[in-house]
């Protein structure tokens, strides 16, 4: 059985931080859009590191592998790479499900 | 601004722990502020490191968790800040990198951090290793309580100790320099020397019981050595009926004459009536005759490694000790070099001139002067 990535199983302990997490990585993803517009890939590296940071720590593992892809291609200076990242990134904002336990 | 958290569960250790969070990421200042209120500890969170150096600055965490980069100073710098102060050193930081970043590990070792936490944060990680810093952090600060209190015990007993021999005030001196003032096994040093002892005693102990002997030596002994801790002297030798007391030593007393003035003064105007009362009872007379003169003199430790002595010897000790035996019941007698440094603090009138005397084991002839004791309260 294949798992579904867009399903985040998050603590219980955690629910109430969940919408401002959620509103962040929304601001990131417009910050991750002027950055790739701009070419401005030291903008793209930090956000990437701090995606890496925070997406696991509250049980988003895809934030942070994202987060990973996104560092990399900032320092590749690989924009095509950086775009890809950001619309799977928007695709998994837009579609994940929450559950808390 | 700072965010603050605390609630919970966590275990004695935690509690009352106050965690200091450093990090420009609110996600992450949040998640860490949460999970570790979660666990009973006092967290206060800031976004950056000016305001996490203020915060040390007004009230030291037990414990800091920094991010390493973050606008203004990085958590390496106020690593390094923490670490350098001696005030917060022995404070627990735990900087926290990303796993694959070596680098910032190698740096943060050098700036002194005592444990690394990897983002993404684990929370059995995060809260195990706070825990035991904390739990460390903890025993460190009760060791170097118990430390202080044995040490505060132990220059409490010595200055005890010291207070039997030496003035209590100097004792406490003594106590302070931790002893440097003896380091010098021996040095040259002017010293103003006073002996005094008791006349009438050997006739006394032939016509009184033992008892009653000792009862008269301990309330003489007593009035003199009061005498002299007045004053700072200190008692190098009491032997039999007889006390030498340096002024001088081991501090430098500018004042030192008038100093042995006042002992002298003190011990005869004090022990006249004490004398009058042992007169009634036992029929024998009895009095002080002191002796006072200064000069160069040799102070320092004598004797073996298994008995130590401080002690005083020299010209001026010496001459001292004849003056005393000279001088007649409650009579003072000193030197022309020591008379020369208090004479224009005694009148005229308490003073007569002995000329120029051939003391015992001197070759040369010493002026003596013979001071009348002042009785109490009357102007000098």
């Amino acid at each position: 059985m294949t798992e579904n990535r867009y399903a985040v199983k998050v603590p219980k302990d955690l629910a109430d931080l969940v919408p401002m997490f959620m509103s962040n990585r929304k601001k990131e993803i417009d910050a991750l859009r002027e950055a790739i517009g701009a070419s401005d890939f030291e903008q793209m590296r930090q956000i990437g590191h701090r995606m890496k940071g925070s997406g696991r720590s509250y049980g988003f593992l895809l934030v942070t592998e994202l987060g990973m892809r996104l560092e990399e291609a900032a320092r590749n200076s690989d924009g095509g790479a950086a775009e890809t990242c950001v619309a799977e990134y928007v695709d998994y904002i837009e579609k994940l499900t929450i559950t808390y336990e | 601004m700072s965010e603050v958290g605390a609630s919970g569960n966590s275990g004695a250790l935690a509690r009352g722990s106050s965690i200091l969070v450093a990090d420009d990421d609110e996600d992450m200042r949040k998640y860490l502020v949460r999970l570790l209120g979660l666990h009973g500890f006092q967290v206060e969170a800031v976004k950056d490191g000016d305001a996490a150096l203020e915060r040390i600055g007004e009230s030291p965490p037990h414990l800091m968790l920094l991010d390493v980069m973050m606008p203004g100073r990085s958590g390496f710098e106020i690593c390094e800040y923490v670490k350098s102060s001696e005030k917060t050193a022995l404070i627990p930081v735990i900087l926290v990198t990303a796993l694959d970043d070596q680098e910032s590990r190698v740096r943060g070792i050098k700036a002194g951090a005592d444990d690394f936490l990897s983002k993404p944060v684990n929370r059995e990680e995060l809260i195990a290793r706070v825990s035991a810093l904390c739990r460390l952090h903890n025993t460190r600060r009760e060791l170097e309580e118990r430390r202080l209190a044995e040490e505060i015990q132990s220059k409490e007993e010595i200055r005890r100790t010291f207070s039997r021999y030496i003035s209590p005030r100097l004792a406490e001196r003594i106590v302070d320099t931790r002893g440097d003032l003896f380091e010098h096994s021996a040095e040259r040093t002017n010293v103003v020397a006073l002996f005094a002892d008791l006349r009438g005693f050997t006739r006394l102990t032939e016509h009184t019981e033992v008892g009653a002997v000792v009862e008269m030596l301990n309330e003489y002994f007593a009035i003199l050595t009061e005498a002299a801790y007045q004053q700072e002297g200190t008692i190098f030798n009491m032997a039999g009926d007889s006390m030498l007391i340096g002024f001088n030593v081991p501090f430098a007393q500018e004042d030192a004459p008038a100093r042995a003035l006042r002992v002298a003064e003190e011990a005869v105007s004090r022990i006249v009536p004490f004398s009058s009362r042992w007169q009634e009872r036992h029929g024998v007379p009895t009095g002080v005759g002191i002796g006072i003169c200064m000069g160069e003199s040799i102070v320092g430790n004598v004797g073996s490694k298994h008995y130590m002595s401080y002690t005083v010897i020299g010209d001026p000790v010496n001459t001292a000790a004849r003056l005393m035996q000279m001088a007649g019941m409650n009579e003072v007698l000193v030197c022309g070099r020591y008379f020369g440094s208090v004479s224009e603090s005694i009148s005229a009138a308490r003073v007569e001139s002995l000329g120029n005397i051939a003391l015992r084991g001197k070759s040369e002839p010493v002026a003596v002067f013979s001071i009348k004791a002042l009785e109490r309260g009357k102007a000098r």
